[in-house]
C-alpha cells in the first residue's frame, strides 16, 4: 500500500471523520428499494382499526413506520397499487394485510347511506333512566313509541378500509412541511398562561388531533424574546380548513338548562361518546331537508353522563313545567348546547325525564350545504368535531390563530427536488472554481469530498434528533457548507505557501486554525440568538447552520488539514 | 492556541516597505501580457490606499442616506413583505402566461384599500406561475374566498385548490420584526465582542466591525432600491451576513497583524488571493441558487447574501485594508518618534 495513503487511513482525525460519517449514514438509514406504502393514519372505527392496526405514534422515525407490504398476497409498491387494490374491494370481503410489523385480517364494511322516504313509521325507543328513590339510585327502562319518517338503507359498495397511506420513506430524513406538504398553524393564547397550562394545552391539542384521526402531527410550544407564547402545530398532509376550525376552538362545551349548566365537555362529566354507526350519524328522525336554496342535515350521537352530571340534570328538571307540542309532552325549558359560548343546538327534553337522573342522552346538531350531499358531509364533519371536543374537553385558554401556511404535497415535492438540484449544481460550480484555482487534484478532491461528508453529517444529525428539514434548514446547510469551503481554502492556502517559505507544519496549521476559529466564533455567536427568536420559525435555519459549523470546525477541518499535510509533505 | 503567545510574535512591518512591495511574491506568476497592467494596478492599490478609502466612505454615506430617505418617506427603514406586515401570500403554479395587469386591476377594483402586488415566478427561465401578496385578513374565510374568487375569474386555467396560501396576522408580523431587530442587535454585539477578544486592539477590531456594519447597511440600501419586499427569511439573511462578512476581515487582520513573513503589502496581497477565492466560491453557489431556486424564501436569502458579498469585497479589501494600514503607519511613526527621542 502507498505509504501516504496508509498514513492517511490510519490517522486518528481521518478515522474520526469516517466514524462520524458512518454514524450519520446509520442515522439516515437509507434504503434504495423501499417497498410498500407507509401508514400515516388509521380512521377511528374503520375496518383497519377493528382489525388492530393502530395510528402510528408521532415520535416514530420515518423508516420505523409500519409499512403495508402486500394485500391478499398482491404486492403493494406504490400509492397506485394501493388505490387500485382498494377500488376492487366489495362488501364483507376479507382482506389479508401484511405489514412490516404483522399480518392483519380486515373485513370490509358496507358503506350505508340512509335515505328518507315520504312516509312515517312508528318506532319503539327504550331509554334507561336512573331514578333516585329515597336515596338509592334505581335504573328503570322506559319505552315509548314515536312516529318517525320512514328510512331505507342504501348500500353504496364497500366502505374505505380507513387507512391513509403514503409512499414508504426511503430514509430517516424528516421533511418539513414546505418540503412534504401539509398545514402549519401558529396559535397564540389569548392571555399569558403558566408552564403547566401550556403543557396541558399541548397535550389536549395532541389528543384532540389524534381523536380527530390525525397522527402525523407536531405540536410544540414556542416563544419569542418579548415573552409572547405561541403554539406551533404542524400537520402533514391534512385538510387545512377542518383542522383550522378544530385548533382555534377552545372547545368549551356546556349543556345548559336556563342559566344552569348540566354538564361540560370532557372526561369528568362525559364518560362515553358513541362514534359507531349504530348510535351516531345523520339523524334518521330529523334527516335532511331542503329549505330554499340550501340543504340542512341533522346529526345525532349518544353520550353517557357521569352519575354526578345525571344527578344535576335531575335536580334542574325537577321544577320545570310540562308543555305540549306536536302531540308530545316536553319540559318547559330546553337543554341548550353551547360551544365556546355560541349556541349549537336546542334539545327538547321529554316529559318522562323530569326529575330523573338519566346517564344516556343524545346530542344533536346540524350541517348545511348547497346539495344534500354537501349538507351530509358538512354535518358529519361538524359531528366529528363536536365528538372530538366532547371527548377531549376544553382547553384552559382561548387560542387565536396568528398565521397559517399550507403547501400541497406536489409543490412540496417540487421544492425538495429543486433544493437537491440547487445543492448539486452549487457544489459542482464550487468544484470547477477550486480546480481552476489550484489545478492540483490533491487540493480539490479532498475539498469536495469533505463538503459532501459535511452535507451527509448535517442531515444525519438532523435525522438523529428528529429535526424536520424545511426550506430555511436548506439555506442553513448551504451556508454551513459554504463556510466549510471557505475554511478549506484558508487551510489550502496556508499549507501551500510552504513551498515558498519554510516554517514548520504545526505553525502553518496553527495559523490557518487561528483564522478559522475566529470566523467560527463570530458565525456561531451570531446564529445562537436566532434559536430563541420569532416563535421558532427560523430555528431550522439556525440549527442546521450551527450543526454544520461546529462539526466542521471540530472534526472535518482538522482532518482536511492532516490530509493536506500528509499529501504535501515530502 | 495561546493567544498571548501569538500577540507576542507580532512584528510590525514598515509601511514604507511599499518600495519593497514593488515585487510582491504573488505578482511574480503573472502571465507576461497583463504583467505591466497588473503591476500598475497593484502599485496604485499600494500607494493610493488613502484615496481609495473614499469609495467605501461614499458608499456608506449614500447607503445611510438611502435608508434615511426610506425612513422619512415610509416610516420604515425597509420595505416590508407580507410576512412582516401581515396579510396573505398566495402562490399559484400555472402552465400558461397570464395577464398580470388584468388580475391586479380586477383585485384593486374589488379591494381598493389594500396593498396588492402580483408577480410571476420562473422555473429555469420559464414562466411557472404567479404570486399574489396582499395585506388582507387571511383568517377571515369569507373575505379570502372572495379574494381568491376574483383571481380565479381572471385566470383561464382551472387552478382548483392547487395553490399555497400563507397567512400572517399583522400583530405577528410586527412582533416578529421587533424580535428580529433585537436579535440582530444581540448578534451584532456578540460578534463585536468576539472580534475584540480575538484581536485585543481597538482600531483593527473596529475596522472588522465597521466592515460588517458597512456590508449590512449597504445591502439594506440596495435591497430597498431594488424594491425587495423583505420576508422573515430575508431578515434571517441579514443576521447571517453578520457572521459571513467578518470571515474575510478576520483572515486579513490576522495575516497583516500577526504574521511576520514578507512585507505588509505581501501579506495583504496573499490575503486577497485567499479571501477573493472564498468570496468567489460563495458567490458561485449563491448565484446558482438564485437562478434555479423556486422558493421565494430561498431566493431572497440568496439575493441578500449576494449583495452582501459584493459589498464585502469593497469593505474588506479597500476599507479594512485602508484602516489597517493607517493604523500601522501611525504605530510605526510613534515608534520612530520614541526611538528618536
Amino acid at each position: 500500500m502507498n505509504p501516504k495513503l496508509k498514513k492517511l487511513v490510519t490517522n486518528f482525525r481521518v478515522l474520526l471523520v469516517l466514524f462520524v460519517l458512518i454514524l450519520a449514514i446509520v442515522a439516515i438509514n437509507p434504503s434504495f428499494n423501499s417497498k410498500g406504502v407507509a401508514i400515516r393514519s388509521v380512521d377511528f372505527n374503520s375496518s383497519a382499526s377493528t382489525a388492530g392496526i393502530y395510528n402510528p405514534s408521532p415520535g416514530v422515525s420515518p423508516r420505523s413506520r409500519e409499512v403495508v407490504l402486500s394485500m391478499n398476497n398482491e404486492e403493494i409498491n406504490s400509492l397506485k397499487d394501493y388505490n387500485d387494490f382498494i377500488q376492487k374491494l366489495s362488501i364483507n370481503q376479507t382482506v389479508n394485510v401484511k405489514t412490516s410489523k404483522a399480518s392483519y385480517i380486515l373485513r370490509t364494511k358496507p358503506n350505508v347511506e340512509i335515505k328518507m322516504l315520504n312516509e312515517t313509521e312508528s318506532k319503539v325507543i327504550s331509554e334507561v333512566i336512573s331514578e333516585d328513590i329515597n336515596g338509592t339510585i334505581v335504573n328503570r327502562t322506559v319505552t315509548k313509541t314515536l312516529k318517525v319518517p320512514k328510512t331505507i338503507e342504501i348500500v353504496n359498495g364497500a366502505e374505505d378500509l380507513g387507512l391513509t397511506v403514503y409512499p414508504a420513506p426511503q430514509t430517516n430524513i424528516k421533511k418539513g412541511l414546505d418540503l412534504q406538504g401539509g398545514t402549519r398553524v401558529l396559535l397564540q393564547p389569548e392571555q399569558q398562561i403558566s408552564k403547566d397550562d401550556m403543557e396541558l394545552v399541548i397535550s389536549s391539542m395532541k389528543e384532540r388531533l389524534n381523536v380527530f384521526g390525525l397522527s402525523d402531527i407536531i405540536v410544540r410550544s414556542a416563544g419569542d424574546l418579548s415573552g409572547n407564547q405561541f403554539i406551533l402545530v404542524e400537520i402533514a398532509g391534512a385538510n387545512e380548513d377542518e383542522v383550522k376550525e378544530l385548533l382555534a376552538r377552545q372547545g368549551k362545551f356546556e349543556a345548559n338548562i336556563g342559566n344552569d349548566t348540566v354538564f361540560f365537555g370532557g372526561k369528568k362529566d362525559i364518560t362515553y361518546v358513541c362514534r359507531t354507526a349504530d348510535c351516531s350519524g345523520i339523524d334518521p328522525r330529523g334527516g335532511c331537508n331542503n329549505q330554499g336554496s340550501a340543504w340542512y342535515c341533522r346529526f345525532r350521537f349518544a353520550i353517557s353522563l357521569s352519575p354526578e352530571a345525571a344527578e344535576r340534570q335531575a335536580q334542574l328538571t325537577q321544577n320545570l313545567d310540562l308543555i305540549t307540542q306536536n302531540n308530545e309532552q316536553y319540559l318547559s325549558k330546553p337543554l341548550v348546547l353551547y360551544l365556546d359560548d355560541k349556541e349549537v343546538d336546542q334539545l327538547n327534553i321529554g316529559a318522562e325525564l323530569k326529575g330523573r337522573a338519566t346517564t344516556d342522552i343524545q346530542i344533536s346538531g346540524s350541517g348545511v350545504g348547497k346539495t344534500q350531499e354537501e349538507a351530509i358531509t358538512d354535518s358529519l364533519t361538524n359531528m366529528k368535531r363536536l365528538q372530538t371536543i366532547l371527548i377531549t374537553g376544553s382547553l384552559p385558554v382561548k387560542l387565536n390563530i396568528v398565521s397559517t401556511d399550507s403547501v400541497s404535497p406536489e409543490l412540496g415535492e417540487e421544492f425538495l427536488r429543486n433544493s437537491l438540484f440547487i445543492g448539486i449544481l452549487s457544489l459542482l460550480g464550487v468544484c470547477v472554481l477550486v480546480f481552476l484555482r489550484y489545478r492540483k487534484w490533491f487540493v480539490a478532491i479532498p475539498m469536495i469530498i469533505t463538503s459532501l461528508i459535511e452535507l451527509v453529517v448535517i442531515i444525519g444529525v438532523a435525522s438523529a434528533i428528529g429535526w424536520n428539514l424545511d426550506i430555511s434548514s436548506v439555506a442553513g446547510i448551504i451556508i454551513a457548507i459554504g463556510t466549510g469551503v471557505n475554511d478549506q481554502i484558508i487551510i489550502a492556502d496556508e499549507t501551500l505557501k510552504g513551498a515558498v517559505e519554510s516554517y514548520d507544519w504545526k505553525r502553518k496549521i496553527k495559523n490557518a486554525f487561528f483564522i478559522i476559529f475566529g470566523a467560527f466564533f463570530t458565525n456561531f455567536v451570531a446564529m445562537v440568538p436566532l434559536l430563541f427568536a420569532g416563535a421558532g420559525l427560523l430555528k431550522g435555519f439556525a440549527i442546521t447552520t450551527i450543526i454544520g459549523l461546529t462539526f466542521g470546525v471540530l472534526i472535518t477541518r482538522p482532518a482536511y488539514a492532516r490530509v493536506m499535510e500528509t499529501l504535501l509533505k515530502e | 492556541m495561546g493567544m498571548d503567545k501569538v500577540n507576542d510574535d507580532i512584528v510590525i512591518d514598515v509601511p514604507e516597505a511599499s518600495g519593497q512591495g514593488n515585487e510582491p511574491v504573488s505578482a511574480s506568476n503573472d502571465r507576461s501580457g497583463s504583467k505591466s497592467f497588473k503591476r500598475k494596478l497593484i502599485d496604485f492599490y499600494d500607494k493610493k490606499y488613502k484615496l481609495l478609502l473614499i469609495i467605501p466612505i461614499i458608499l456608506l454615506v449614500l447607503s445611510l442616506l438611502q435608508i434615511g430617505y426610506q425612513y422619512s418617506t415610509t416610516g420604515d427603514i425597509m420595505i416590508k413583505g407580507v410576512s412582516l406586515k401581515g396579510g396573505v401570500s398566495i402562490r399559484i403554479p400555472l402552465q400558461e402566461q397570464v395577464n398580470l395587469k388584468q388580475i391586479e386591476d380586477a383585485l384593486k377594483e374589488q379591494f381598493p384599500k389594500n396593498d396588492i402586488a402580483i408577480r410571476s415566478f420562473e422555473k429555469s427561465g420559464e414562466f411557472a406561475g404567479i404570486t399574489i401578496d396582499a395585506d388582507i385578513d387571511g383568517t377571515n374565510n369569507e373575505l379570502f374566498e372572495s379574494f381568491i374568487g376574483v383571481v380565479k375569474k381572471n385566470i383561464t386555467e382551472d387552478i382548483g385548490d392547487n395553490y399555497v396560501v400563507n397567512i400572517i396576522g399583522s400583530s405577528f408580523g410586527a412582533s416578529f420584526l421587533r424580535e428580529a431587530f433585537i436579535i440582530f442587535i444581540i448578534s451584532f454585539l456578540c460578534m463585536a465582542i468576539v472580534v475584540f477578544i480575538y484581536f485585543r486592539k481597538f482600531a483593527p477590531s473596529i475596522a472588522v466591525i465597521l466592515a460588517a456594519f458597512s456590508d449590512i447597511v449597504g445591502t439594506l440600501a440596495v435591497a430597498n432600491l431594488l424594491g425587495v419586499k423583505l420576508s422573515s427569511g430575508g431578515i434571517a439573511a441579514f443576521i447571517m451576513l453578520i457572521g459571513y462578512s467578518v470571515d474575510t476581515d478576520i483572515l486579513l487582520s490576522t495575516r497583516v497583524l500577526m504574521r511576520k513573513e514578507g512585507t505588509v503589502m505581501d501579506r495583504i496581497l496573499s490575503s486577497i488571493e485567499t479571501g477573493m477565492m472564498m468570496t468567489l466560491t460563495a458567490l458561485v453557489a449563491v448565484i446558482i441558487a438564485l437562478i434555479f431556486s423556486q422558493s421565494e424564501a430561498l431566493s431572497q436569502i440568496m439575493l441578500i447574501v449576494m449583495i452582501g458579498l459584493l459589498f464585502d469585497i469593497v469593505n474588506t479589501w479597500i476599507q479594512n485594508v485602508g484602516i489597517l494600514r493607517l493604523y500601522l503607519e501611525r504605530k510605526q511613526r510613534r515608534k520612530t518618534d520614541e526611538s528618536e527621542a
